[in-house]
C-alpha cells in the first residue's frame, strides 16, 4: 500500500502483476481518518466487519475488490 | 476479546504513544500474561506480533519498526506500516503531520502534509495491490 508519483509509475512498478486498486490522495486521507480516528481512544472497542465495510462503503470504495469478506 | 485483553490492549498503546516506542512485556506486568494477553489480540487482529510471538511488530496503524512511511506528529517520529497506516498516524493521534516517505517506482522521495485532515498534494496517488478480503493472510505484505 505505497503512494506513487503517477498513474504511469503504479503501471510501471506493477509490471505484469494484476493491478489492485487506486485511489487520490485525497480519498485516502478521507479513508485513513474514518478507519484509524478512534485507535488510541481510551473507549475502542474492535470494529465489526459491517462496520469497516459500511466505512468502504460511505466512501465510494465499493466492489469486488473492496470486500472484506 | 474480554474486558482483560481490551485493557491490555489500551495499556500497551498508551505506553507506545506516551514513549514513542514499544514495551517489552514485563515492562506492563508479568511476562507470561502479557505475552498470552498480547497473542489473544494478535488472533482478533488487534495488534500484531513477530514471528515467535512474543514482541510487538505493528500496533496499528503504527508500525514498531522503522519503515519506508516515516510520520512526523505530535512532536516526535513514527512509522507507519504503508501509506494508508502512515496517514492513520495522523488519525490516531488527532493532529496534523508531515508524511516522508518515497514512490517505489522511481525512488523520487514524496512529502505530504496533513492539515486539518487533508492533504497538500492531492496529486498523488495510492495504490492497494491485495484485494480487501486477503489484506490479513499476510498482513506485513499488505
Amino acid at each position: 500500500m505505497n503512494l506513487f508519483r503517477s498513474e504511469e509509475h503504479i503501471a510501471r512498478w506493477l509490471g505484469e502483476r494484476e493491478p489492485g486498486a487506486t485511489i487520490s490522495a485525497a480519498k485516502l486521507s478521507e479513508l485513513a481518518h474514518a478507519w484509524w480516528h478512534d485507535r488510541i481512544s481510551p473507549d475502542w472497542v474492535p470494529h465489526t466487519r459491517e462496520q469497516n465495510q459500511a466505512i468502504l462503503e460511505r466512501l465510494g470504495l465499493t466492489g469486488e475488490f473492496w470486500q472484506l469478506a | 476479546m474480554d474486558e482483560t485483553d481490551l485493557q491490555l490492549r489500551r495499556r500497551t498503546y498508551a505506553f507506545f504513544v506516551e514513549h514513542g516506542r514499544a514495551p517489552a512485556a514485563a515492562e506492563l506486568g508479568d511476562r507470561e500474561e502479557v505475552v498470552a494477553g498480547w497473542r489473544r489480540l494478535h488472533d482478533a487482529h488487534a495488534l500484531v506480533l513477530t514471528e515467535a510471538r512474543d514482541e510487538l511488530r505493528m500496533l496499528n496503524p503504527f508500525s514498531v519498526a522503522p519503515t519506508a512511511h516515516r510520520v512526523r506528529a505530535a512532536d516526535r517520529w513514527w512509522y507507519g506500516n504503508c501509506a494508508w497506516d502512515a496517514v492513520g498516524i495522523c488519525a490516531a493521534l488527532r493532529t496534523d503531520g508531515r508524511i516522508e516517505t518515497s514512490c517505489p517506482d522511481c525512488g523520487e522521495p514524496l512529502v505530504v502534509e496533513v492539515r486539518d485532515t487533508w492533504p497538500n498534494d492531492e496529486s498523488l496517488l495510492f495504490h492497494c495491490l491485495v484485494p480487501a478480503k486477503r489484506w490479513w493472510e499476510d498482513i506485513a505484505f499488505t
